[in-house]
């Protein structure tokens, strides 16, 4: 390979393969969209009477309702989240919480729980008659049909980003810089608010804006819950654009051109806080990773594990596990209605059950390969190196956060299925492949951004002087300390894509079923037993498989504990 | 460690290469149920040795798909859940004018030039026989005090049957069904899907305007749940089967649809609980002749359509 340098880093190799991945993954389809935004008439293949649909678009007076609810919305979630998993995940780095592992396992579980399955656990559960009425005796849907019930869904369903990045973040800072701050006299908060949470914001931050870009782009939740309150944010909207007859596209891409914006901002305004001192803690020096016992602390910290894990974990499961092993959804819960129909018919292959697990899970384990490649070269190219153009990078990499699944779907149509192409991925699982890269590289990229910001440059630049290549270097330094969190980015890549509902179900090849068109096609003919066995399977193998993988690579020295 | 996980990548990305070329000779979009398109082409297969692709999704979706691939479109048969998409293409010039030999006994308002039914379904209450309410009989009667909060009604902007109910009951008293409804604390639930759930689990007693087959499907299986058909009258939803004029392979589109107007192909149609086109074949469920219809003016009604969801969205609530 290369051999020239460029800055420290050897940057070539590694910014070319991100620029051609991103291009392909992110920007073919995101032009689309705008073309279709500008010119109406793209579908057909027509640039007629540009911009004649922006003005009506944005004229509409329910844009700014839609608009404010969609903010609202995100920040509320990005703010639950906040409150729910910035303590446990420091108490988790920092001290020595019995059954750990268990904890962790269970809050990596409502990652595994699609969206729209959990909401309508949620329903099932707390509607009048629903399983909370029949085991208790009384109901709480007022408080699930409004923005608090939404943001408590959607908070159980997103805050392990936080968690997982504010423990990893933390441990990986360490008690040694607040112990210094402590020697000089400092107080134990004092030391946590000045010292360990602020080098901890590069975790931090990202995964907030990560919560926030999953909310604002979230339909499921506020499809299913936000109706009925009458709350109508800005992917409800484009849903409805694209699948109210007369369906009117470009008023569709110009909705999610805002919405893009909205993830900018948000992606700016963390770049801003970033850049405003170092974060790197992570030196070359041996640290010590003694935890604290917590002492009298020990009681509360385990009861508040234990009821969110319970909201976040147990109640979705239970509901899918209970519709799942009914024989009848009116029967309720009663001993004579346990029927194990439901996960026969899927593992006897009923309506095409066991080729659309194998199809979703190859789709997974591509995905997480083609977004931790691209991932890893992007983060490495924008963090370490000067290369000219690194920033349109980073944009590139952060714009399908704010992409709504239906719009990436859109846009790939419209990329891909123009007449004159030669060769397309259109109408084969390769399309799949693109949108789950597009709606999915900004976790792997986003993770191994921050692990990226916490090496120093020394490290690197020592390699180097002994005379390792830049390859080398970058082979046998840098990645072997970013992998723990490229491969758990990776692994939530394979969960995330293999559930993945919306774009799927519009750029599916014809013939070809996943794990959310089926349960979705369930559900719209009134089979929602049957959906919510597969739902449950699917959870148990995204959950078991990742560990599994997990395991084994700690084993081999790979990941450390 | 980079190369091998390039050279898995590619490993993979072959593999979902070659697993999704599938060739196909004719291509059918169609707005569910997905058992009958999955029995329907089998059968075809069968007898025929043309295969089928399929793409299933709600009408919604489907013509997204459509409207997206207009450039270089690759759907031969689309069958749709609402007669408006067959009207609305005719008006395009986007259908082949086909008479099927074997829509002889399907009767003149179930057929156009270009569109011609597969099944029909009708809208009727779908009602919780647990939920320890009197059973409705006519669409008023859901105004009643016992049905306080009780009732969903499927969102008429995403289903076109229920936007026709919608708009012929709105027609004959101006709405004040709707009102009357809504101040009993009926809610628009979502979707038809999304409407019957919870009267299945008993949150709610009754969906005013569900789609039938799914219903009747859910009765068959065992649920507590009955369909009434008012004798004021309610609106059928045809199903219109269309070639698409930009088809390459519309002789073997023809025979699709000759199969599913063939005495086999309607029977699995009467299976899935949808009304068969074909009046001479028999269905173990009410039939267009059992039902009153309501009257109105098809075009007349879609004509106005913004302005009775405009009217509906005014009624219950910002949406």
């Amino acid at each position: 390979m290369s051999t020239k340098a460029n800055g420290i880093g050897g940057a070539a190799p590694a910014a070319w393969l991100a620029i051609a991945g991103l291009i392909l993954v992110v920007a073919v389809p995101f032009a689309a969209v705008v073309l279709q935004g500008i010119f109406p008439n793209l579908g057909q293949g027509s640039f007629s009477s540009p911009f004649s649909s922006l003005i009506a678009t944005l004229n509409d007076s329910a844009l700014i309702g839609m608009a404010g609810n969609t903010l609202l919305l995100g920040g509320c979630v990005v703010l639950a989240s906040a409150l729910v998993a910035v303590p446990l995940g420091v108490f988790r780095a920092l001290y020595r919480i019995p059954f750990a592992p268990v904890w962790d396992m269970l809050l990596l579980v409502p990652f595994m729980i699609p969206p729209y399955i959990a909401t309508l656990g949620w329903i099932m559960t707390l509607q009048p008659r629903g399983y909370l009425q029949q085991v208790a005796g009384f109901n709480l849907a007022p408080f699930l049909f409004s923005l608090f019930g939404m943001t408590l869904v959607m908070t159980f369903n997103t805050f392990p980003v936080v968690y997982f990045a504010v423990s990893r973040t933390v441990e990986a800072v360490g008690a040694r810089y607040a112990d210094v701050g402590r020697v000089f006299g400092a107080s134990p908060a004092r030391a946590f608010w000045r010292i360990t949470l602020p080098l901890s914001a590069p975790g931090l931050a990202a995964s907030l804006m990560l919560v926030f870009a999953a909310a604002i782009e979230e339909y499921g939740t506020p499809a299913a819950l936000g109706r009925r309150a009458g709350f109508q944010v800005l992917v409800t909207g484009i849903d409805l654009r694209i699948t109210d007859w007369p369906i009117d596209l470009p008023g569709a891409a110009i909705l999610s051109i805002v919405l893009v914006a909205m993830s900018l901002v948000a992606f700016l305004a963390q770049r801003w806080i970033l850049s405003r001192r170092s974060y790197q803690t992570v030196s070359g020096k041996p640290s010590a990773k003694d935890k604290r016992p917590l002492g009298s602390l020990k009681i509360p910290v385990m009861i508040a594990f234990a009821v969110v894990a319970f909201l976040a974990t147990g109640v979705p499961l239970l509901a899918i596990l209970a519709t799942a092993l009914s024989r009848t959804i009116s029967g309720g819960l009663a001993l004579d209605n346990v029927s194990f129909a439901n996960f026969i018919a899927v593992f006897s292959n009923s309506a095409g059950a066991l080729a659309a697990l194998v199809n979703s899970f190859s789709l997974g384990i591509g995905t997480a390969l083609i977004t931790g490649l691209i991932g890893v070269t992007a983060a490495y190219t924008v963090v370490k190196t000067k290369a000219p153009g690194r920033t349109a990078i980073d944009i590139m990499t952060v714009l399908p956060n704010a992409l709504p699944g239906i719009v990436v779907a859109v846009g790939l149509i419209l990329a891909w299925n123009a007449p004159w192409l030669p060769v397309t991925p259109y109408n084969t699982s390769l399309i799949l492949l693109l949108a789950y890269c597009c709606i999915l590289l900004p976790q792997t990229v986003r993770y191994t951004t921050a692990a990226f910001q916490q090496i120093g440059d020394n490290l690197e630049a020592a390699a180097r002087v002994f005379g390792a290549s830049s390859l080398t270097a970058f082979r046998r330094i840098l990645l072997p300390l970013v992998f723990p969190s490229l491969a758990s980015a990776m692994l939530l890549v394979f969960a995330l894509a293999s559930r993945e509902l919306v774009a799927s179900v519009v750029v599916a090849p014809v013939g070809m079923q996943t794990i959310a068109t089926f349960i979705w096609r369930q559900f719209e003919q009134g089979s929602i037993g049957l959906g919510m066995a597969m739902a449950f399977i699917a959870i148990m193998i995204t959950t078991l498989l990742p560990l599994g993988l997990l395991m084994l690579l700690r084993r081999s020295g790979l990941v450390a504990e | 460690m980079l190369k091998s996980l390039k050279s898995i990548t590619f490993g993979v990305v072959a593999a979902a290469l070659m697993a999704g070329v599938a060739h196909a000779d004719i291509t059918v979009y169609t707005a569910g149920p997905q058992s009958l398109i999955d029995k329907l082409s089998a059968g075809f297969t069968k007898q025929t040795g043309i295969k089928v692709n399929v793409f299933q999704a709600t009408t919604g979706k489907v013509m997204a798909r459509i409207e997206a691939e207009a450039a270089n479109p690759v759907v031969d048969v689309l069958v749709s859940a609402s007669w408006d998409t067959a009207t609305d293409f005719a008006k395009r010039g986007w259908l082949v004018n086909y008479s099927s030999p074997n829509a002889a006994k399907v009767p003149d308002f179930l057929k156009s030039e270009g569109a011609v039914a597969q099944g029909i379904s009708a809208l009727g209450i779908a009602w919780n026989t647990k939920s320890g309410t009197p059973k409705p009989t006519e669409w008023a009667d859901l105004t009643k005090p016992e049905y306080k909060d009780l009732v969903n009604i499927p969102d008429p902007a995403q289903s076109g049957s229920s936007f026709e109910l919608t708009a012929a009951l709105a027609g004959q008293d101006n709405f004040k069904l709707f009102n009357d409804l809504k101040a009993n604390g009926a809610i628009i639930a979502g979707a038809n899907a999304d409407a019957l759930n919870p009267v299945l689990q008993g949150a709610k007693a009754a969906v005013f305007g569900a789609v039938d087959y799914i219903t009747l499907a859910s009765k068959a299986k065992g649920e507590s749940i009955d369909v009434i058909f008012p004798a004021s009258g309610t609106v059928i939803a045809p199903r219109p089967a269309m070639i698409l004029n930009w088809s390459k392979n519309q002789d073997d589109a023809k025979k699709f649809i000759d199969y599913m107007l063939s005495d086999e192909g309607q029977k699995l149609v009467a299976d899935e609980m949808l009304m068969p086109a074909r009046t001479d074949v028999p269905a173990n469920r009410p039939l267009i002749s059992d039902l009153k219809l309501l009257k109105y003016d098809t075009a007349a009604v879609y004509g106005k359509r913004k302005a009775t969801l405009a009217e509906i969205t005014k009624i219950y609530g910002g949406k």
